[in-house]
């Protein structure tokens, strides 16, 4: 009796935030449809969130890209498997390790930005003071923010799939004197639409997750400095455990469509 | 907090580049399975597809040309298998293809190769079905390899046996292998050999020798024979010579045998002697009666030796022959 009744506070607690998260994502979808639009905060906060985490992807896509090829390129020799190499690589990248990478890397540049923006926000009662001034901060803030990570993130999923791949090729180049032609060949033919539309798609959520995650962490803030850290972290921590979930859902999916 | 203008040019280009990248992706995944150029479709029947999947390659003559756009089974042994193909490619492939299953390296995909026909079909059209091969498998393979193998074990074993018969020096070869006394005696066979065929190099000389001396020598018959032109000649005459007389004997012969005829035929004095038995009969009744006479006559004379008159000339005769006898 005493476990349950110290597990059971902690099972509303979590019942209760997953509840209100829905009710938070509800909202948002109703509102995304509404007039007026605010396109000038989307337009900042996609560059905020688009442009700005490009180099970070960037690097993250090169060095995944590099690291997986040095990696596999001793195993796959042991079997004389070097050619495969551009469509192991291929394939695991455009199909997971791109997405959960970017996503991941996004949730703590951004979903903690998020976060901390919107907790200090509502801390420092300037989401009260835009309610009272008749503005919608739910609109200005929250549905601007998740959109824009919604649009971005396959974006930079697409990029960073792309660097990688030519951070693959670049040790393929080096190494085993692979030309650019022969990479590409190699890695388009083992491409195929059920590997890259999936992917898309599930790229799209994990946009939606950071930004909805970190937006409700940070509007439902509590009062405090301490409030603003605990919502930044939270958010963070949440959302790749949502990424995971997602992910695994996706491919469930995935799976079910393309008969992989 | 208000936009500028480079940080909406720089997201726009961010935003123009993402998508390029994503639709260029597309763009090539796409373009490998032939879904943006024209294409057609052709058919091939197989009894076994070992493994062949939707949107595998196609190639012809080793170069990729299309993919496989499905497989059917039509019924318990038969699957038909339909692939997309260039349209650019048509006019190469002739009616006569054969389309086989093939593996793309050891553990690589499977891929359906077209390979041409010999002959000179007309140019394959659209929904057209082209001859198919199917290959060995690799449990054919290697059922076949276990039954060399077997075979092989058993091959192996039998070797063995006769070779390590042949060790402890059993049948014909294990002695030749093992006996020193037979090893002797074939080379003591060997050098008779050796030695026999010395003498017979050194008779085949002397008969050499013999032959040219005849050739050169005129004197001997042989020589005569071989050489003289003129004797030569002469003998050609005498053979002519010999050939005319024996036709001449040939003539007499002839006449012989027609004189022979004539006895038997006609009625001459000999034919009469041989021929008629009354004469034989007389003949021989006198030659009796002779006979009789003469038996008759000695009894005559004995009768007169014993008479009185011609007595004493005979006793005469007897004396004179024992007085001669004496002497």
């Amino acid at each position: 009796m005493f476990g349950i009744n110290k597990i059971k506070p902690r099972i509303d607690d979590f019942l209760v935030e997953i509840g209100a998260l829905s009710y938070f994502s509800g909202r948002f979808f109703r509102e995304v449809f509404k007039r007026p639009f605010e396109f000038k905060e989307l337009l900042r906060q996609c560059f905020n969130m688009g442009n700005r985490s490009l180099l970070l992807v960037g690097i993250t896509g090169f060095i995944i890209g590099l690291v997986l090829t040095l990696q596999t390129r001793p195993t796959l020799q042991e079997f004389g498997a070097v050619s495969w190499m551009p469509s192991m690589v291929g394939i695991s990248i455009v199909r997971e390790i791109g997405p959960m990478i970017t996503a991941l890397v996004c949730a703590g540049r951004i979903g903690s930005g998020i976060g901390a923006e919107l907790g200090s926000m509502r801390v420092t009662e300037q989401i009260d003071a835009m309610e009272v001034s008749g503005t919608n901060p739910f609109k200005y803030l929250v549905v601007t923010r998740v959109l824009a990570i919604t649009l971005m993130l396959p974006l930079l999923v697409v990029v960073g799939d792309a660097v990688a791949l030519y951070g693959s090729y670049l040790v393929e180049h080096l190494k085993g004197d692979v030309s650019f032609n022969l990479y590409f060949n190699q890695v388009f033919d083992s491409l195929e639409f059920g590997d890259i539309i999936p992917a898309t798609v599930k790229s799209f959520f994990f946009g939606f997750a950071i930004g909805i995650v970190g937006c409700f962490k940070g509007y439902y803030c509590n009062k405090g400095t301490e409030g603003v850290g605990k919502a930044a972290n939270s958010a963070v921590v949440f959302t790749s455990l949502l990424l995971f979930v997602i992910d695994f859902i996706a491919v469930f999916v995935a799976d079910i469509f393309y008969e992989l | 907090m208000k936009n500028t203008k480079s940080q909406k040019i720089r997201l726009g280009l961010f935003v123009i580049v993402g998508t390029m990248l994503f639709v260029t992706g597309v763009y090539f995944i796409g373009q490998r399975q032939n879904m943006f150029k024209k294409t057609f479709k052709i058919n091939a029947y197989f009894q076994n597809v070992n493994g062949l999947q939707k949107g595998n390659n196609v190639r012809y003559s080793g170069i990729n040309i299309g993919t496989v756009s499905g497989i059917e089974m039509i019924n318990d042994s038969t699957i038909k298998v339909s692939m997309n193909i260039e349209e650019k490619i048509i006019t190469h492939i002739k009616k006569d293809a054969i389309a086989t299953i093939g593996s793309d390296g050891l553990v690589g995909n499977m891929i359906l190769s077209i390979v041409p026909g010999k002959g000179s079909a007309p140019v394959i059209s659209n929904g057209d079905t082209i001859e198919s091969y199917s290959k060995i498998g690799a449990d054919d393979i290697l059922s076949t390899l276990s039954v060399s193998s077997e075979n092989a074990a058993i091959l192996m074993s039998d070797l063995l046996k006769i070779t390590t018969s042949m060790i402890e020096g059993k049948g014909t070869l294990g002695l030749l292998l093992n006996d020193t006394l037979m090893a002797k005696d074939m080379r003591q066979s060997v050098v008779n050999l050796k030695k026999i065929s010395r003498g017979v190099i050194t008779t085949i000389d002397e008969l050499n020798e013999m032959i040219t001396s005849l050739k050169k020598n005129q004197e001997t018959v042989l020589g005569v024979l071989l050489n003289d032109s003129i004797s030569g000649k002469k003998m050609k005459t005498i053979i002519g010579n010999l050939e005319t007389s024996s036709e001449e004997i040939e003539t007499i012969m002839a006449n012989i045998d027609a004189v022979i005829d004539d006895i038997n035929s006609s009625n001459g004095t000999f034919n009469y002697i041989v021929k008629d038995t009354a004469l034989v009969n007389s003949l021989k009744s006198t030659l009796h009666n002779i006979n009789e006479g003469t038996d008759k006559f000695n009894q005559n004379m004995e009768a007169l030796k014993h008479n009185f008159l011609t007595r004493r000339y005979f006793r005469k005769l007897e004396r004179k022959e024992r007085k001669e006898a004496k002497k």
